[in-house]
This record gives structure tokens, C-alpha cells and sequence, in this order.
């Protein structure tokens, strides 16, 4: 693997998408031929598959099952998608997994909180704000105001997966 | 909670666990909280569940977010491509209609030269042509006979040539007669029918108009009346060829009174108002 392939999974743990990002633009059209010659799909449908199938690939490598970027990516995406497709896994559900019930559980939860919520912990646990900058960014009057909006989103995040 | 997350209830040591987990207590105090890991067991569980949830939370928030920019960029994407396919179906309307408006436009050309060619072809038959030609009923004069040739040859051959449309030289010739021998009105009839014809409608006035005398009422002055009016007809002046011919139209003596009044009846000598 070249050095910049690597680089990418690197990035890619720290949370860094634009590499998958640029890919679904890249490859969407493609992808969409590919998925209505092989399987019948629709072109809404294929685009719907593609994503799940990007964000199944950033799960394995965002929690260290894919610890080496494929030297056919395309392929591998594309049997990914194919595999999805032959298990008949729902839309906007990650492939079945180690720990993927917990996970998922707790992706529902985060999905039921309001959008400030999200965009908080999001600020704080994804993106690795500090409550200073975070506060910037949501409007909080300063940090103190952000760590309690913030703790006060993760409790309600608890409350809901108790 | 699911079997696989600790499930020892958070709610206890939350605001510990997440004070020591994003770096808030002082040295002292995170010094203190980790010897308690170390002695309490319930805690110890507790922050292993917190851990668990933060690392969770982690890959949510990151799931969650590549999961929305993907779903924005698709919905980009399908504007553009819709914007895209809007513009080129009003390309290739705009490019059909101007075909359209092409094709009508042919077809208008067409049917407007056809309208003017029809017009103007029907025009020719049934409005009045404005030409003099067109109503001048020629005299001939005498004919050329062996006779005529033996008894007068330069009569004779201005005659022939006068027939045979050479005009310049029938003229040439017609001044070498003498008027003894012919008569002086003859030859300034002649002389009038041969300018006629020549096109000098002016001067051939001149010699029609001395035989044409109204208060002659010989055969000669009737038919130079005729010609007098053909004359002006030739000559653009309408006004003067319509009252020649129209006395010509009313002498029933006179042998051009059918043609004459064919051009009167025409009434293209009519001035317009």
C-alpha cells in the first residue's frame, strides 16, 4: 500500500471523511450503471446503497476490522454493496458486526435527541472541540455554558439508553 | 442496556466520571478519583460503562456525520444533475422551436413568393397592359410589287425595306423620293409610320399631324389620325393619344376605328386621380 493509502485510513480514524466523500462523488454515477445492470435497481436506490455501503466501510475502519485499504478499492466497495445486497440488509443499517446491537442501540438513541444535542456531542466526541470552540461554534455565551450543554446532552443520552 | 454494555448505573458517579474523563479536576483531584478506581469496584464498572458509551458515542456522532454529508452531496448532486437536464430539455426546446419557427418561416417564403408569382402572372392577364404595342394595329403600306419597283424603284425599295423593319435605311431611302412623283401627303405619312415605328413617337407627330389635318376627311388623314395618336400614346403624352383616338373611335369612315376603340374601351389612357 502507498504511503498516501495508508495516510488515508489514518485519516479516516481520526475522522477525517473527505477521502469517502470524494469517492461517492467520484463513483456515484458509475456505481448507479453498475446497479441497475446487475441487480435491477433504481438509480435513487443504487445512491441509497452506496452510502451504506461507504458508511459500512468507514465502521470497519473506524473500529479496526479494515486495518488495510483494499489495493482494488472499487471492487471492494462494489462486493461490499453486493454482499449487502444478498443478505438483504435494510437502508441505513450498518452490516452486522461485533458489538453492532450496542452500537446501533445507541445510534438510535443519538438519532432521538434534539439537533442541538447532536451537535453538540458530535463537536465534543467526534470532532474533539474543546468547550471553548465549541461554544464559538454553537453560540454559547463561553466554555462553562458549552461543558454544561454538553453534559447535560450525554445524560440525556444515558436516560435514554437505560 | 444490552447484554454486552456494563451494566452498572452511571447516574451515581456521573459528574466525577465525566469531570476526570475530559480533563477537568485539578492534579490533586484526579489523583484522588484514581486511587478510587483502584479501591471501588462499583465505580471501576462505572467508568468502564462510561468509556464504553463515549467510545460509542464516538463512532455515532462519526457515523452519523459521514452519513449526512453523504446524504447532502447526493442531494447536491441530484439538483445539479436535475438543473443540468432542465437546461439541456430547454436547449433542445429552444432549438426545436427555432426549427419550428424556421419551417414556418420557409413556408411562408414559399407561399408568399407562390402569392406574388400567382399575382403577378395573374396580373398580366387580367389588368390592361400599359404598352402601346399592345393596341397599334401597323400599316403596312402598299405592297411591293415588280409594277411598283419598275414605276417608282425608291418608293418600292423603302417600302420593302420599311416592311422588313430596317427603318433607318427605309427613311434613308423615303428621302430620296421626290414628292412629284409620289404625292407630298403620302410621304409625310410615310415618313410618320416609319419614325412609329422606329420609336421617335415626338417626330413622327410632326409628319402625322400635317396629313391628319382635321378638316381633311381623305382616307390618308383618317388613318394619320390613328397613328398621330399612337404617336402620343408612344410619346408618354396619354392625354393627347386619348383624344386623337377617341375621334378616331368615333369615325365610322375611318379603317382603325375598331382598334382605336379597343384602346379607348381599355381605358388604360385614363389619367389617374
Amino acid at each position: 500500500m502507498s504511503a498516501p493509502l495508508a495516510e488515508t485510513l489514518t485519516q479516516l480514524r481520526v475522522g477525517n471523511q473527505k477521502f469517502l466523500v470524494d469517492f461517492y462523488q467520484r463513483s456515484r454515477h458509475l456505481f448507479a450503471r453498475w446497479a441497475q445492470r446487475q441487480f435491477k435497481l433504481e438509480v435513487p436506490q443504487a445512491h441509497a446503497l452506496l452510502q451504506d455501503t461507504l458508511l459500512d466501510f468507514y465502521d470497519q475502519v473506524a473500529d479496526g476490522r479494515l486495518t488495510l485499504l483494499p489495493a482494488d478499492l472499487r471492487a471492494h466497495v462494489y462486493g461490499m454493496a453486493q454482499q449487502r445486497l444478498d443478505a438483504q440488509v435494510p437502508a441505513n443499517v450498518p452490516l452486522p458486526a461485533a458489538e453492532a446491537s450496542r452500537r446501533q442501540r445507541l445510534l438510535t438513541q443519538f438519532n432521538q435527541l434534539g439537533a442541538d444535542c447532536q451537535q453538540v456531542l458530535t463537536y465534543f466526541y467526534f470532532r474533539g472541540y474543546q468547550f471553548e470552540k465549541m461554544g464559538g461554534k454553537m453560540g454559547f455565551p463561553n466554555a462553562t455554558v458549552a461543558r454544561r450543554q454538553k453534559s447535560t446532552c450525554l445524560r440525556k443520552l444515558y436516560e435514554l439508553l437505560k | 442496556m444490552s447484554p454486552s454494555t456494563p451494566s452498572s448505573d452511571l447516574r451515581p458517579y456521573f459528574d466525577d466520571l465525566e469531570s476526570f474523563a475530559d480533563g477537568q479536576m485539578t492534579p490533586a483531584e484526579q489523583e484522588a478519583f484514581e486511587l478510587r478506581l483502584e479501591q471501588d469496584e462499583a465505580l471501576a464498572d462505572a467508568y468502564a460503562a462510561y468509556e464504553q458509551i463515549t467510545a460509542d458515542l464516538r463512532w455515532a456522532a462519526g457515523h452519523n456525520t459521514l452519513r449526512l454529508r453523504l446524504q447532502a452531496l447526493d442531494e447536491r448532486m441530484n439538483q445539479r444533475g436535475d438543473a443540468l437536464a432542465r437546461t439541456e430539455q430547454l436547449v433542445k426546446r429552444r432549438r426545436r422551436r427555432w426549427a419550428a419557427l424556421g419551417f414556418v418561416g420557409a413556408v411562408m417564403l414559399l407561399l408568399s413568393v407562390g402569392v406574388a408569382a400567382w399575382y403577378f402572372g395573374r396580373s398580366g392577364n387580367a389588368r390592361p397592359t400599359r404598352n402601346w404595342e399592345a393596341y397599334y394595329q401597323p400599316d403596312p403600306g402598299p405592297a411591293v410589287t415588280t409594277g411598283l419597283l419598275h414605276s417608282r424603284p425608291l418608293l418600292g425599295e423603302a417600302l420593302d425595306q420599311y416592311q422588313a423593319g430596317h427603318y433607318p435605311a427605309a427613311l434613308h431611302s423615303l428621302g430620296r423620293v421626290s414628292a412629284t412623283s409620289v404625292g407630298a401627303d403620302t410621304l409625310l405619312y410615310l415618313r410618320g409610320l416609319i419614325l412609329l415605328r422606329q420609336g421617335q413617337g415626338n417626330a413622327a407627330q410632326l409628319y402625322l399631324r400635317r396629313v391628319g389635318d382635321e378638316n381633311s376627311t381623305s382616307e390618308l388623314a383618317r388613318r394619320a389620325r390613328y397613328h398621330l395618336g399612337m404617336a402620343h400614346w408612344q410619346a408618354n403624352e396619354p392625354i393627347e393619344a386619348l383624344a386623337e383616338l377617341r375621334a378616331v373611335a368615333a369615325d365610322a369612315q375611318n379603317p382603325y376605328q375598331a382598334s382605336a376603340r379597343k384602346a379607348v374601351a381599355s381605358g388604360v389612357l385614363v389619367p389617374k386621380e
